[in-house]
């Protein structure tokens, strides 16, 4: 009697090979990617790096210029069951004339059979949508959190946010995140949100992938991804010397001092030979990797005093 | 930041949700239902009172209601060919450009959008049609709406024959917001270019014809037949329909 392993699910999404050109322009080269279902994927990277174009590409409203996209296993550009799956509201969202909330939330539920009228109530008593304005006069703010209904309520098997806090005040962007995990507690979906407030977001994220230049430059888990850097930081001839051979992510000086992100696991013997030279080490923070990959620091983070120089060393 | 979304339980593998149909599109289209349904009506009542201040006019001028010079001045009333195809074809329009991007954001494919849109241009044409004719069934009971005004009773609108008027208002109507489709759909599909050089190929073709038959204009005039309109209008039909199946079909979200 043989014993056989029940086949691994399929992820959610799958991504082989993908480019996507527009013109002389490459928005994507080369994309690779998993991603399993259930789980909560932050999209990072900063303007520019090929996000919008990535999460178009999923749900449907684009196809590659090479390589190929899978969603639940089907193409989601021709496969219509997949298309329906998705749900994925543009930051530029378009709606036609005269469409208001009310028009909106009609014909939502005929679209997404998992649709979620309380869901969507709450929601939008939560964020206080006006229903007599025309929804092309909200404000940025208002238009995000119509995109947080749509995408919230529709419960759809892969809902994708793209920056969906665009306008919203701290207040409303706490009770997106409360909704957020209260809905997926309730009815866990795969989702993928592109973001740049990666401090806000880490403590949502199961994992993250990072995208610079249309490439993907990290994709992990949130743990790994923490574990996967250190900082150092003191004097800059002792970060100098702690740092030489290393592969450094980002560098910064400012005077005498020097911090630098480097790739590697922070073990005990790094950190006692910091202190022997009279640096400090310390984990680097997602925010910090992800700036460290040429993300753009969150809305108030105050930007490095000192340059960022290409420093990196092949281990 | 306290929420955390790291305990939730693993999914199964999801079965996906049945496609949004043709159906749920035509649902979508008709949404705003007083800009669908009512709007052409109150086209059609605001013709009917611009007409009756123009008869005002012509009544202070002399001329008198049930005579034949009134009778046949009315009824080359052209106020419902002026009227309506600018809504007709802003909806044709906009039934694609902007209402393309929010089916598709809703999980609609581009089939089920595509052929949603054309039936909802279909239903729109056939809901005019049905108005006209009970207008016309109201101005033919009413001895021309109690004063002498001609609204559908007109030589445009078939001169008064019901088949007539019903074929030249779904067939117009259609034709109207299948053109204003196609070009939005050349507009989702190219962008900026795309009804330039539509536009610009729909007058190369149109001048082509005139150049070739100029020299027979007399003879075509004359064997002219009204059911060249309505083939005519049957070839724009089909032309746009087919436009818009193909330029939506590879079409990206914009």
């Amino acid at each position: 009697m043989t014993c056989q392993t029940p086949p691994a699910a399929p992820p959610a999404v799958r991504l082989r090979g993908v480019g996507r050109r527009f013109r002389r322009t490459a928005a994507l080269s080369d994309v690779t990617l998993d991603l399993p279902e259930g789980v909560v994927c932050g999209l990072l990277g900063r303007n520019g790096a090929g996000k919008t174009t990535l999460m178009s590409l999923l749900a449907g409203h684009d196809r590659p210029s090479s390589g190929s996209v899978e969603v639940f296993g089907a193409d989601p550009f021709t496969h219509a069951p997949t298309t329906s799956a998705v749900s994925f509201v543009r930051d530029d969202q378009r709606y036609p004339d005269d469409f208001r909330l009310s028009h909106v939330l009609s014909v939502a539920p005929r679209f997404h059979p998992a649709w979620s009228a309380e869901r969507a109530a709450e929601l939008v008593d939560a964020f206080r949508l006006p229903s007599r304005a025309d929804v092309k006069k909200y404000s940025r703010g208002q238009l995000s959190a119509l995109g947080i209904v749509l995408g919230l309520a529709s419960r759809a098997p892969l809902t994708v946010f793209d920056e969906p806090y665009l306008g919203l005040d701290a207040g409303a962007r706490q009770v997106f995140y409360r909704q957020l995990v209260t809905d997926l507690a309730e009815h866990p979906r795969t989702v993928v949100v592109s973001t740049h407030l990666v401090d806000e977001m880490e403590a949502l994220l199961d994992r993250v992938v990072v995208l610079e230049g249309g490439r993907v430059v990290r994709d992990s888990t949130v743990d790994e991804a923490r574990a996967a850097a250190y900082t150092v930081s003191g004097p800059s001839a002792a970060v100098d010397a702690l740092t030489a051979g290393l592969r450094v992510l980002a560098s910064h000086r400012l005077g005498e001092l020097r911090s630098a992100t480097v790739e590697g696991e922070l073990t005990d013997a790094v950190d006692a030979a910091a202190r022997r030279a009279g640096a400090q080490t310390g984990p680097a923070s997602l925010q910090e990797l992800v700036l460290a990959h040429g993300a753009e620091p969150e809305v108030g983070t105050p930007a490095p005093p000192a340059v960022r120089a290409s420093e990196g060393v092949p281990a | 930041m306290t929420a955390s979304t790291h305990d939730l339980a693993p999914t199964t593998t999801h079965r996906l949700p049945s496609a949004p149909t043709a159906v749920d599109v035509v649902h979508l289209q008709t949404a705003k239902r007083f800009m669908t349904f009512a709007v052409p009506l109150l086209t059609l009542a605001v013709v009917l009172a611009l007409s009756g201040v123009i008869a005002g006019v012509f009544y202070q001028l002399g001329s008198r209601p049930g005579t034949a010079e009134w009778v046949e001045n009315s009824r080359n009333n052209p106020g419902v060919l002026w009227a309506l195809p600018g809504f007709l074809g802003y909806y044709g329009v906009q039934s694609v450009a902007t209402t393309f991007p929010l089916a598709l954001t809703l999980g609609a494919s581009r089939r089920a959008f595509t052929a949603g849109t054309l039936l909802f241009h279909g239903l729109l044409a056939a809901y005019i049609a049905l108005a006209g004719l009970v207008l016309l069934g109201v101005e033919e009971l009413t001895g021309q709406w109690f004063v002498g005004l001609y609204l559908m009773d007109v030589v445009l609108l078939g001169g008064g024959d019901p088949l007539r008027l019903v074929a030249v208002l779904f067939l117009g109507s259609l034709a109207v917001m299948s053109a204003g489709a196609a070009f939005a759909a050349a507009w989702v599909r190219f962008g900026a270019r795309g009804p330039a050089v539509l536009a610009l190929g729909t007058a190369l073709v149109l001048a082509a014809a005139a150049l070739l038959l100029a020299g027979q204009a007399s003879a075509v005039a004359g064997a002219f037949q009204l059911w060249w309109l309505a083939a005519a209008a049957v070839v724009v039909i089909a032309l746009s329909c087919a436009a818009e199946q193909l330029l939506l079909r590879r079409a990206s979200v914009r």
